[in-house]
């Protein structure tokens, strides 16, 4: 393979398992998978760079982008490894992250347990500074820096390694905050410092808190460990800067994200959507909805006209933090979700999972209930040797026990518990696939449906019937999508800004004035990631509300006219997602400009290999089959570009199995995908 | 039962559509409402009745809204029967004598048909902000008849087959307070039940309406059964529990008595609250519905919480409730306050379950959640009006101390962001703290309470309406197996020019610019002897302020 003009670009998605690694001249691609390194993931990148350069010829030299897709965040709250942080708090509220808001999520359990993520920072390490502002921005105490240093003193002494700072009202004037900061750096110069007005400047005391709590918490962690990969690139004298990815499914540089590494948080999933979407867009394809089905349960998402929808909250280890996220639903039904029969004889699936240890009862590794996979392999939608590119090896014996064991407790044969568990599972995805569309006031049935992962392409075809979808697209190679997707990933950058007025106060200029401050930040961003001002589509919106509503709805805003329209935008943008619109006062919350500069659409395919692509026939029950009978079963790798394949057909691969029930059509596609068509011969 | 023939997979489908149609509903109602209680405090909850009135499926943020719909759709459907409504039909009601539960919880209720056939009602409650009455927010503690309390709907119609009836509309508008608030968040009532219809249509479309009316029935016994087999599961037995209400908000020295008798017996259980005070003059009576709703928390809290939520499982649980007792008042008594007492009921529920289950169960909890209502005019002349939900500390248990200002039992409301109250209302919040030494001592200690406190800024225009309904003011929370009580709530008023006046748990006044407000919240009751306390925990609690150290208040 020889270098292309532009050089190669480079996609890491560093997993638990495995290190999947996506390198490409816009030309032609090479994919492998090497195993994680959890301790120092850096040697996963050094290791995959060497393996670049000796088995595929592409020296480190020749390297001009590498993107970065990362859990380094997550892990570290999910083993509690992050910072030892300092909070400081205006004077009366150090207490705020402890107090929160009072719920609690588990309504009938009679031994409680904490709601807030108080460990970031317990009462010993909070302190309180004299000084107060106004909700209207004005100052009521102004800041006493005699308390300041002492407070800030005695976080330093107590040892801490990040400072958080979360004043109220610091959404709307920040003057406090950054004063703050300045005297952390005078009298403990380096250490790091997160800013409530920065990390997520918007009302709600407890909630900013929280969300700039974990920011000072992954900070250190997160700088050292982009430090250790740039250090692996520069020893192997890699030209190119390394650019992360960021939950909102933008990429940033290293700098940039360090200045809000609470926004890493999804880093994979993210980059796993936008994988997906341009598998989509390779093909002509904008509207899709995505469906990773894992183990212990199944991301969905939704893209419209290839863009993905973004939400402003998130949750990790069941804390939910304000960051602006891809609008991902996770569902707790997966391949490893355990089928039960409750007390008055009902099936039921989930939300227990099997997990990855022990596992299904298929996996022989001593679980013994019987899970959504044991159900397929029982079903013979899945080839025992070939599960995971034949890395697991699976028991018909032991699922189909494990399937008779329910079947019996609920009075149905054994193929009947096995379909039951498929019916019941599949509407729970199919649930979830409505939060993401109906919910949101959008048709599925006009969208394409794209598994990704490994268990995808067992649901979906069923899961599109439930839904009345037509279209199911497979990526040619669905295991490493995350990957992919760092390469075709936007730089983007979003700025916001609270804006709190009713709409009948606000004047044209005012928004103008505010949005071209956001901009000129926006851009800053851009530059500092090597954007140029020419390269960025930009995007302006308003979160809007009626007057004394919380719950805001995003309404885009024409910068040439701000307010024209505004309002009808928004009731129209009410009736469509609540179901009302009253024609009341309208106001607006927050403002907020998108900058993103795109990369050009590259999907990893292969050609395909010679021979026939029929190579076994398998008993089997699809759905929409009235019985089990011998089902075609072909090799993925084989079926030629154009060729059709009439259902009931299974199609393996390495990395997934796809079901075309009858009634469904598959062809491969130019670009490597497989399109699955109902109705169609 | 034609359970044998019915295809259990598509009972379980139509059992998880049900839910999540009952959940859509309510995210709709919190999404889209203006009242602070339901926006930040989440008192609102969506269901899905049969044609009988039987609960089908609920989603409720609340545990005081389980079955509190129950006897609003029976008062509806006995005035219009089902036969007889039509689609685009919308139904009102609010009056606790004739199906409601206090009068700012209005029930909506639509049929949902399919075909012309109609085949269940969509029914939301929302608890508005402020329905009129002698005070704004109406929550009025000084109330002595209902009259007071604000405006009484009994069951009536608010749309016909689509056309919305604008007289009453503007009666509604001319009773209360916010009428724009309080207009808006009905519609989005409506908003949810119609979406509740919408689905539930097509899933009578995907299924069949008779497939679809068979599984509603199955469903329904299903989990009567299995909350029977939960409570057979249990020990037989009959156990009793007192606990305390502070006052009626009239005679404010004069506690009132809440006494349950617990029975479980053959895969049933029945409360007898007899030895509960007689019916109040001040606004703590709780009309029937309310010692329903405190039984269902309690069953489900001890039995299995995993029992599909709908109307079976109310089946097996009884009550005897006196009639001309707090538990059942008369017309016209006052009821505003009755939160609170379904709070200490289901608090007294548990605790007599405790003889059943001993080894799973807490100290008890504060049970306080301390009602706040702050009304009146800027400066400017428009109005406003916002409320405030603080709750105190949970009980500590065998092997965990309780959680600090934490919600428990029979409400699981949000408290208000200092943040979001100083964007609405001409009120400062100067404090809010965890209240340091409010749990009760124990090997486990209690969660703690919380402080809280509120300035009157200027910008007012004449002195403001201020109700505040406190409990745990003068009876503790105790601990239980020989540790220490909470902290009792305190409540003291700091006027302009110094004087203070502390709050017997309920007041109604008012609060001109420069008054200040401190509430301190109750804290959870110890768990075991004080003195075997790891010291381990006992330093940690120092450290972080949790508790006093001796000779250094």
């Amino acid at each position: 393979m020889t270098k292309a003009g532009g050089g190669f670009a480079v996609g890491i998605d560093i997993g638990g398992t495995f290190t999947d690694v996506v390198c490409t001249d816009g030309a032609r691609s090479t994919i492998f998978k090497l195993p994680s390194t959890r301790d120092d993931p850096s040697r996963a990148v050094a290791a995959a760079l060497a393996r670049l350069a000796d088995e595929h010829g592409i020296a480190s030299s020749a390297i001009t982008r590498f993107c970065h897709g990362t859990t380094v965040a997550t892990n570290a709250v999910l083993e509690r490894k992050g910072a030892t942080v300092g909070l400081i708090a205006t004077e009366g509220f150090a207490d705020i992250l402890e107090l929160g808001r009072q719920m609690r999520r588990q309504m009938y359990d009679l031994a409680l347990k904490p709601e807030t993520p108080s460990w970031l920072a317990p009462g010993a390490r909070r302190v309180e500074v004299r000084e107060r502002v106004a909700a209207d921005g004005s100052i009521v105490t102004p800041l006493d820096e005699d308390s300041a240093r002492a407070a800030i003193t005695r976080l330093v002494a107590d040892g801490v390694e990040a400072i958080a700072v979360s004043l109220l009202f610091s959404f709307v004037n920040d003057a406090h905050e950054h004063r703050l900061r300045a005297l952390i750096g005078e009298i403990a110069p380096g250490l790091p410092v997160s800013l409530s007005s920065e990390v997520d400047p918007a009302f709600r005391e407890y909630e900013r808190t929280v969300v700039t709590g974990f920011d000072a918490y992954v900070k250190p962690r997160v700088a050292h460990y982009l430090a250790g990969i740039a250090d692996a690139l520069a020893a192997r004298g890699a030209p190119c800067t390394l650019a992360v990815m960021q939950s909102r499914g933008g990429l940033a540089g290293t700098e940039t994200a360090l200045r809000r590494p609470v926004r890493l948080f999804l880093s994979g999933p993210a980059a796993g959507l936008l994988g997906a979407a341009s598998v989509a867009a390779a093909v002509g394809i904008g509207d899709i909805i995505a469906i990773d089905v894992g183990g212990t349960s199944s991301d969905i998402a939704l893209v419209e006209g290839g863009r993905p929808s973004v939400r402003q909250e998130m949750s990790v280890d069941g804390y939910a933090i304000r960051v602006p996220t891809l609008d991902v639903v996770s569902i707790g039904a997966g391949g490893g979700s355990i089928a039960w029969v409750d007390g008055s004889g009902g099936l039921r699936v989930g939300p227990r999972s099997a997990g990855a240890e022990p596992g299904p009862a298929c996996y022989g590794r001593g679980g013994t209930d019987a899970t959504v996979t044991d159900a397929s392999l029982a079903l013979g939608l899945l080839d025992p040797d070939g599960f995971a590119g034949g890395r697991i090896m699976l028991s018909p014996a032991r699922a189909a026990q494990a399937v008779a064991d329910v079947a019996g407790r609920v009075g149905l044969t054994p193929e009947q518990a096995a379909l039951g568990i498929h019916r019941v599972v599949n509407a729970q995805m199919a649930d979830g696939i409505r939060l993401v569309s109906i919910r949101r006031g959008i048709d599925p049935r006009g969208f394409t449906l794209v598994p990704l992962g490994g268990a995808g392409g067992i649901h979906a075809a069923a899961l599109a019937e439930e839904l009345g979808i037509t279209r199911v697209l497979v990526p040619r190679f669905p295991g490493v999508l995350a990957a992919a997707g760092l390469l075709v990933a936007p730089v983007a950058h979003e700025v916001s800004a609270a804006f709190h007025a009713p709409l009948a106060a606000v004047n044209a200029e005012d928004v103008s004035g505010v949005l071209a401050t956001l901009d000129a930040r926006a851009a800053a961003l851009m530059a500092a990631d090597g954007v140029t001002p020419s390269d960025a589509t930009i995007r302006h919106e308003a979160d809007m509300a009626y007057v004394g509503q919380s719950h805001t709805l995003a309404v885009p805003v024409d910068t040439a006219a701000p307010l024209a329209g505004l309002a009808a935008r928004f009731e129209a943008a009410h009736a469509r997602i609540n179901g009302h619109a009253t024609g009341a006062a309208v106001k607006i919350v927050n403002l907020r400009t998108v900058h993103e500069a795109t990369a050009p659409i590259v999907v990893p395919t292969a050609a395909p290999e010679p021979g026939p692509s029929l190579v076994a026939e398998r008993q089997a029950r699809l759905p929409g089959m009235d019985r089990a009978a011998p089902v075609p079963v072909h090799a993925r790798a084989r079926i030629a570009e154009g060729a059709a394949i009439a259902g009931p057909a299974v199609i393996a691969q390495e990395d997934t199995t796809t079901l075309v029930p009858p009634g469904w059509t598959a062809r491969a596609l130019a670009s490597g995908a497989l399109l699955l068509v109902h109705g169609e011969p | 039962m034609n359970m044998e023939r019915f295809d259990p997979v598509t009972l379980e489908v139509i059992r998880n559509r049900l839910d999540m149609i009952a959940e859509e509903m309510q995210l709709t109602l919190l999404r889209s409402s203006c009242s602070p209680i339901v926006k930040e405090g989440l008192d609102a909850s969506a269901s899905l009745f049969t044609v009988d009135g039987v609960t089908l499926a609920q989603a409720c943020a609340i545990p005081i809204h389980l079955a509190t719909l129950i006897p609003a759709v029976a008062e509806i459907t006995r005035r219009f029967p089902t036969e007889a409504m039509r689609e685009g039909d919308i139904y009102l009601l609010n009056d606790p004598y004739a199906g409601g539960t206090h009068l700012p919880d209005i029930a909506l209720v639509v049929p949902v048909f399919t075909a012309g056939r109609i085949i269940a009602l969509a029914a939301t409650m929302t608890h508005h902000q402020d329905v009129g009455g002698l005070a704004a927010g109406s929550v009025p503690t000084n109330a002595t008849e209902i009259f007071q309390e604000g405006l009484r709907l009994p069951a009536v119609p608010w749309a016909r087959a689509g056309v919305f009836d604008e007289t009453l509309t503007s009666v509604l508008r001319a009773n209360v307070r916010i009428p724009d608030v309080f207009i808006g968040d009905l519609h989005a009532q409506v908003a949810a039940c119609r979406l509740g219809a919408a689905r539930l249509a097509e899933a009578a479309a995907r299924h069949g309406d008779n497939t679809l009316l068979t599984a509603f029935g199955l469903l329904i016994d299903r989990s009567e059964a299995m909350t029977r087999a939960a409570l057979r599961a249990m020990p037989e037995g009959t156990w009793q529990a007192e606990d305390w209400l502070d006052n009626d908000g009239i005679a404010l020295d004069v506690p009132l008595r809440i006494a349950v008798t617990a029975t479980v017996r053959d895969g049933t259980i029945h409360f007898d609250l007899t030895g509960s005070s007689p019916q109040a003059r001040g606004p703590v009576n709780a009309v029937p519905s309310g010692s329903l709703a405190a039984a269902c928390f309690a069953v489900r809290a001890v039995t299995d919480p995993a029992i599909p939520n709908n109307g079976g499982c109310f089946r097996p649980i009884s009550l005897t409730l006196p009639e001309g007792s707090i538990v059942n008042p008369r017309m016209p008594a006052p009821v505003n306050a009755r939160s609170a007492t379904i709070k200490r009921i289901t608090g007294c529920m548990l605790a007599a379950l405790a003889g059943a289950v001993p080894d799973r169960m807490p100290a008890p909890s504060a049970g306080e959640l301390l009602v706040m209502a702050f009304g009146g005019h800027w400066a400017d002349g428009s109005a406003f009006v916002t409320g405030e939900l603080l709750a105190g500390g949970s009980g500590a248990g065998p092997g965990y101390d309780g959680v600090d200002a934490i919600e428990t039992d029979a409400t699981n409301c949000m408290n208000l962001p200092a943040e979001a109250m100083e964007l609405e209302a001409p009120i400062r919040v100067r404090r809010w703290s965890l209240r340091r030494g409010s749990g009760g001592d124990g090997t486990f200690r209690g969660g703690l309470g919380q402080v809280k406190e509120y300035e009157v800024l200027s910008t007012i225009a004449a002195p403001l309406s201020f109700s505040h309904r406190g409990e745990r003011h003068a009876i503790a929370a105790s601990g239980l197996a020989g540790g220490g009580p909470g902290a009792r709530a305190v409540s003291v008023i700091t006027r302009a020019d110094g004087t203070t006046e502390t709050i017997a748990s309920k007041r109604v006044t008012t609060l001109a610019a420069g008054d200040r407000v401190v509430v301190e919240t109750a804290g959870g009751g110890g768990w075991g002897e004080a003195a075997r306390r790891d010291s381990a925990r006992r330093d940690e609690d120092a450290a972080n302020g949790k508790i006093v150290l001796e000779g250094s208040a």
